[in-house]
């Protein structure tokens, strides 16, 4: 019993802790800095250096089927 | 030396309960000072908004915390459980409009959100969650059948795509056993709005191989999705359509290139008045459906359509009722931004479960708005109604000029494009009236449509109350360039306060958000003889913000 309680005790100080630094992110809008500074150039640069197919060497046909329905 | 110190300790006083009425109320509207907040040229704030207790604590436990949550449990919930996240950080890793448009949600909320209390803060949060929700299930779809990433080659034969203005109900025969995903709603059209950066990179691969930068920019970012093979491979089959202009025709032709899939052309006809092209346009749509049955092997099921219809005709009577509040009381609790995005959203996608659920809870707020007289928006000065196509990246304005000069946005002419129900009692009217919500398409009904539906404005500003219009000016629109002059004639005539509000729709770097505000201001100083409810709103940088 003694254990439990204590058990239930640290889960309250942890979850009131977590409640109140994310208090404190949401306040500072420390999401939005961690994301504008760090996260989206991260992301740009490695969407930049991708390699990509090129669209143009492509070619461009028409030979699939007519889909007409004029009956 | 008494006298001062009884004085200094009244000072105290009040300021101490000035002090404790801010912490419990928020700051009054006047002084909130909320252009302070910002961090220079991020938006990004310094801190967010105190807004009172009460309604701090439901921004931080119901819109914050609550949508970070779901964005975990939509992913995992459309995602097919504990393997949705691992493939939602693969398409993160793999498409750029999904990673960079995704993780600022937040702050999107934010800028439409910003000075917004009570029941009006409820009301707009719902409308931005149902967005963010059905958002998730797109997206996972594509990833789920996606197969540059390996996805399941069954889910990819039971998905069809379509331009992103076909309407999504003419897809509903099949909702029971296939989906269907726009092209362009997520990659294109919510990027815009979530993160502006993003639709920049499409709008200059357009123009990186040769194509002329002056249609609209909607075309050419549509184009450059494809151009920078960026589109998940999730479709056997697709449907394109000419909206809202040739300029969307010669992306089609760009997309069939590209994707090189089976496809079929379905476009709506700009003169819809014409009771031939009612006629054509249903067997179109006949058509379309034969084209689906062909390509997927999967039968035409009536009743499905019917039963898909017939909800979506229940979203349509609540949009009537709100519609009916908004134009005739002071309680409607819906922000400017909110009733827009969230009307087009759901009339073009059609039929959704999380349309439904939203539209229940936003029932219960109006109804107690209007039962006890809560106006959510005190300070209004002009009840403005929106006309033309807004700017993508500037679609939350109407919460700053709110908050700025007390000019309330009321509704806008996207959100009234769809104003009708479509009949069920017989295959002919059914069909009948799904050509005519198929060709009253965003940008169509009213934009190019024919010269007296763009006029239609007169009447619907008699019929929402309104005083003033903000004009939006698609410098890009060749069709709305056209009727430029004969709006300046009509407002000068009819003696309305109009304010055009230039804009090259997704393109930020045309007109800024900061010269749109400076156009604003100028207007409200210079033509209204008015004072800013919150001055430190007339300028601010945020040219580098989302």
């Amino acid at each position: 019993m003694r254990a439990l309680l204590k058990t239930l005790k640290i889960l309250f100080f942890l979850c009131t802790g977590l409640y109140i630094i994310l208090f404190i992110v949401f306040f500072f809008d420390l999401d939005g800095k961690a994301l504008f500074y760090g996260v989206e150039p991260f992301l740009s640069n490695h969407y930049d250096r991708m390699k990509r197919k090129d669209p143009l060497e492509k070619i461009y046909s028409t030979d699939t089927p007519n889909y007409e329905y004029n009956d | 030396m008494s006298e001062k110190k009884s004085y200094t300790r009244q000072d105290v006083m009040n300021k101490v309960k000035s002090l404790a009425s801010d912490f419990w109320n928020g700051k009054p509207h006047e002084e909130r000072r909320l252009g302070d907040l910002y961090v220079d040229k991020t938006g990004l704030y310094k801190h967010r908004e105190w807004r009172g207790f009460k309604d701090t604590m439901y921004y931080f436990n119901m819109i914050w915390l609550y949508n970070y949550g779901h964005m975990i449990s939509d992913i995992m919930k459309y995602g097919g459980g504990l393997k949705g996240p691992i493939l939602f950080a693969r398409g993160v890793w793999r498409y750029r409009w999904l990673g960079q448009s995704y993780l600022p949600v937040m702050h999107w909320f934010d800028r439409g959100l910003e000075g917004m209390r009570g029941e009006g803060l409820k009301a707009s949060a719902w409308h931005y969650r149902a967005m963010v929700s059905e958002t998730i299930r797109q997206f996972m779809r594509m990833l789920q059948a996606d197969q540059n990433l390996g996805g399941d080659p069954e889910i990819w034969k039971k998905t069809l795509a379509h331009d992103e203005t076909v309407w999504g109900g003419i897809f509903y025969p099949w909702r029971d056993r296939m989906d269907d995903v726009p092209l362009q709603m997520i990659p294109y059209f919510v990027t815009c709005h979530v993160n502006n950066h993003v639709v920049l990179n499409y709008i200059d691969a357009a123009q990186s191989i040769g194509l002329p930068g002056d249609p609209c920019p909607m075309c050419q970012a549509e184009a450059g999705i494809f151009i920078l093979d960026d589109v998940p491979d999730y479709f056997p089959a697709v449907v394109t359509s000419n909206e809202a202009c040739d300029g969307s025709v010669g992306t089609s032709v760009l997309q069939d290139w590209m994707m090189n899939k089976p496809l079929f052309a379905m476009p709506q006809p700009m003169q819809f008045d014409d009771p031939l092209v009612q006629e054509h346009c249903a067997r179109e749509i006949e058509e379309c459906w034969k084209f689906i049955e062909e390509q997927t092997g999967e039968k035409f099921n009536c009743e499905e359509l019917v039963k898909h219809l017939e909800r979506q005709n229940e979203l349509q009577r609540f949009e009537w009722e709100k519609w009916e509040v908004a134009a005739n009381t002071d309680y409607y609790p819906i922000n400017g931004v909110s009733q827009a995005l969230y009307r087009i959203y759901q009339s073009q996608d059609g039929d959704r479960d999380i349309w439904h659920e939203t539209d229940a809870r936003v029932k219960k707020i109006l109804e107690k708005c209007v039962e006890n007289k809560i106006n959510s928006y005190p300070l209004t000065r002009h009840r403005v109604i929106a006309w033309s196509c807004a700017p993508l990246y500037y679609s939350h304005w109407c919460t700053w000029a709110y908050n700025c000069w007390g000019l309330n946005c009321i509704i806008n002419m996207d959100s009234l494009m769809f104003d009708m129900t479509i009949r069920t009692d017989s295959y002919e009217n059914m069909l009948q009236d799904m050509a005519l919500y198929h060709e009253w398409a965003p940008m169509r009904r009213m934009a190019v449509g024919g010269m007296h539906h763009i006029f239609e404005l007169w009447e619907y500003m008699e019929r929402f109350h309104c005083d003033m219009v903000m004009m939006y000016d698609q410098l890009q629109c060749k069709g709305m360039q056209g009727v430029h002059g004969l709006f300046e004639d009509e407002f000068r005539a009819r003696n309305i306060h109009a304010i055009w509000m230039p804009h090259a729709l997704p393109d930020k770097r045309t007109v800024s958000r900061s010269e749109i505000r400076s156009i604003v201001n100028d207007y409200m100083t210079t033509i209204m003889h008015e004072e800013p409810l919150d001055p430190t709103l007339l300028e601010f940088d945020d040219s580098e913000g989302w």
